[in-house]
């Protein structure tokens, strides 16, 4: 695959270019201190990394930008199909598939890896061709991370600092203030080839001598490797661990909502009003933290307690997941569900707190 | 034949019934699918009988009590409509305090002694306490809210015309704040009753720059120790804390903390 090195003025004017023929998202700032993957828009500001940002200057951190990019391929709220009457005294499905060219730019390694995964969990059993024609038509370009996004990130110990794959094209800034720029993809390889740019030869060495800029330890690290954390979520039921967790739970939510490997959904029939006989079934983005998520017919609740949701929650991401799909840890270590709850909880303390108690002398007789 | 509905209102600025007034551009949709019998604000006709009462506002006095067990009796199926009717709104803060110091707080010591004095004044101030509805009859339906969303009303028409119910799920706003993408109000500095109030309103107020006060009141099963010690994290006093939770919900959180 080709590499090339763009100046940040030439790289910046190719995604603008872009953006006069595609939807080009782009990480821009909203509210006091968040970030929201919006529409790149002639005026809007566009900030590439640069090998010297400070950690206070990075221009765009994965756990203040509340909804994961992601979520462009699978919006919170989505139309599924219309329905109406047919001439034979049924009904006519008329589904709501998305093919519009999009593309995503900004998304940092562990979003990217939490993108791949979706891939693989929407492709998996029946496909969700809502999800599918979106990603077919969307190209995503990523960037690379030389410093944490923020005291919340994890992404080094949850194995996705380094991700790269999915991505049609990476961007690593340079010494002499280019952007490497790495077709990973033919239709990244498609996108770069009229840009203008000087082709390099070693993109590796010069992706590596770039990380070689990056803080040791990369953000949090857990107390036991990995495939401990993992082992001990997946080993642990019952564990005060559990409960010390959702003592300031309020059950809201949230933790499921930003998270970038989230994908339950709830889903609604609406009648038209003004078409008697027509309708829709849309769904909406749900979470097995709220109370009701496991309240089947009759009432009965498969997780009444915050403690047995939590649970499941952090099961899903460090065992279940894991171990339906290869590609290791569904928690991609982004760090938002716990810089997006109002009272930090962190599934990166829960985690470490698990691996701690297995490793504790009589945790066997538990 | 279209089912009726009437709509009625207690102690209420009426802005529930402007709201459902406010479906104008659809207006003519849902009189296909209805006949409104009863309905002060938009018409002068009364009915004796109905299949769906709409009751906005709270119970006051004895003489309301009595009217809303009359219409209660008169109807099928009775909602409350909006934040007076659900859980007594704003004017259930005086229940924390005895008629006469309400009394003499808000119109001053002249009227104060004028109920000491004058037959006829006092028992227009003399209610025990400010009521929801559910606490003199039963109700069938809350379209929670001050204002109700005019959206939820038209799902709870159509579906009860369809033989079905909406489904309210019980979560805080937060949820439908991270559904829209909106940015957490404890981010920008401000403090938010959103944790602890029930959703339905898609964070109206968040989205235009707002915080969440707790209009359509507290959630069951809210954790209101944990919401306390946040918004005391955040700077707020006790007592503004009690202010706060008192603005919409003060029937509920004296029940929740009785």
């Amino acid at each position: 695959m080709t590499s090339f090195l763009a100046n940040e003025q030439a790289l910046e004017d190719w995604l603008r270019r872009q953006a006069e023929r595609h939807e080009v998202y782009w990480p821009q700032r909203m509210g006091k201190a968040s970030y929201a993957f919006q529409r790149l828009r002639r005026r809007s500001p566009l900030r590439l990394d640069r090998l010297d940002d400070a950690p206070a200057s990075k221009p765009f951190r994965a756990s203040a930008c509340v909804v994961p990019p992601g979520r462009l391929l699978a919006p919170m709220q989505e139309l599924l199909y219309r329905f109406e009457p047919d001439d034979d005294g049924g009904y006519r499905f008329i589904p709501c598939l998305d093919p519009t060219e999009r593309l995503i730019a900004g998304i940092r390694p562990c979003d990217l890896k939490a993108i791949h995964l979706m891939d693989a969990v929407n492709a998996e059993g029946v496909p969700d061709a809502h999800y599918l024609t979106r990603r077919a038509h969307t190209t995503l370009i990523a960037s690379n991370c030389l410093q944490p996004c923020d005291a919340h990130c994890f992404c080094e110990a949850a194995g996705s600092l380094d991700w790269r794959e999915g991505a049609d094209v990476f961007l690593t800034p340079q010494a002499d203030g280019q952007q490497l720029v790495e077709c990973l993809t033919p239709r990244g390889e498609a996108l770069c080839a009229d840009a203008g740019f000087s082709p390099c030869d070693a993109p590796e060495e010069r992706r590596q001598s770039a990380e070689a800029h990056r803080p040791q330890p990369f953000g949090r690290q857990f107390d036991a490797p990995l495939v401990k954390v993992m082992a001990a979520v997946d080993e642990t039921w019952d564990s005060p661990v559990w409960d010390k967790h959702v003592e300031r739970c309020f059950s809201c939510g949230t933790c499921n909502l930003v998270c970038p490997t989230c994908y339950c959904f709830d889903m609604r029939d609406d009648l038209d009003i003004e078409h008697p006989g027509c309708g829709s079934r849309s769904r909406c983005a749900d979470g097995c933290m709220l109370p009701e998520f496991a309240e089947v017919a009759g009432g009965h609740n498969f997780r009444a307690t915050p403690a047995a949701r939590q649970r499941h929650r952090v099961k899903r991401k460090l065992a279940y997941l894991p171990t339906q799909f290869a590609d290791g840890s569904f928690c991609v270590g982004c760090g938002r569900c716990g810089h997006q709850c109002t009272v930090d909880i962190d599934i990166f303390d829960i985690a470490n707190d698990l691996a701690a108690a297995s490793e504790a002398p009589h945790a066997a007789d538990d | 034949m279209k089912p009726k509905i009437a709509f009625f209102d207690m102690a209420s600025c009426e802005g529930c019934q402007l709201a459902i007034l406010d479906c104008e551009d659809i207006f003519l949709h849902i009189l296909d699918l209805v006949e409104i019998v009863e309905f002060r604000e938009a018409l002068s006709e009364t009915a004796p009988r109905f299949d769906i009462a709409f009751v906005e506002g709270s119970i006051h006095r004895e003489m309301d009590a009595e009217r809303l067990r009359s219409i209660r009796a008169r109807c099928d199926w009775l909602v409350s409509l909006g934040a007076c009717a659900y859980n007594g709104n704003v004017q259930a803060r005086s229940n924390a305090l005895a008629p006469g110091e309400n009394m003499l707080r808000v119109y001053g010591p002249e009227a104060y002694h004028r109920t000491q004095t004058d037959p006829h004044y006092w028992p227009l101030w003399a209610h025990s306490r400010v009521r929801p509805l559910s606490q003199v009859v039963a109700v069938d339906y809350h379209l929670r809210g001050c204002p109700v969303d005019r959206e939820e009303f038209l799902q709870l028409l159509k579906r009860r015309i369809a033989g079905a119910l909406p489904r309210v799920a019980a979560q805080a706003v937060c949820v439908e704040c991270k559904r829209a993408g909106n940015e957490c109000v404890f981010e920008h500095g401000d403090t938010c009753l959103g944790p602890v109030t029930w959703a339905g309103c898609n964070a109206v107020c968040i989205g235009g720059g707002y915080r969440c006060d707790g209009c359509r009141g507290l959630l069951p099963g809210a954790n209101l120790a944990a919401h306390r010690e946040l918004l005391r994290e955040h700077g707020l006093s006790e007592a503004e804390i009690d202010n706060r939770y008192r603005l919409f919900c003060a029937e509920e959180v004296a029940e929740a903390t009785a």
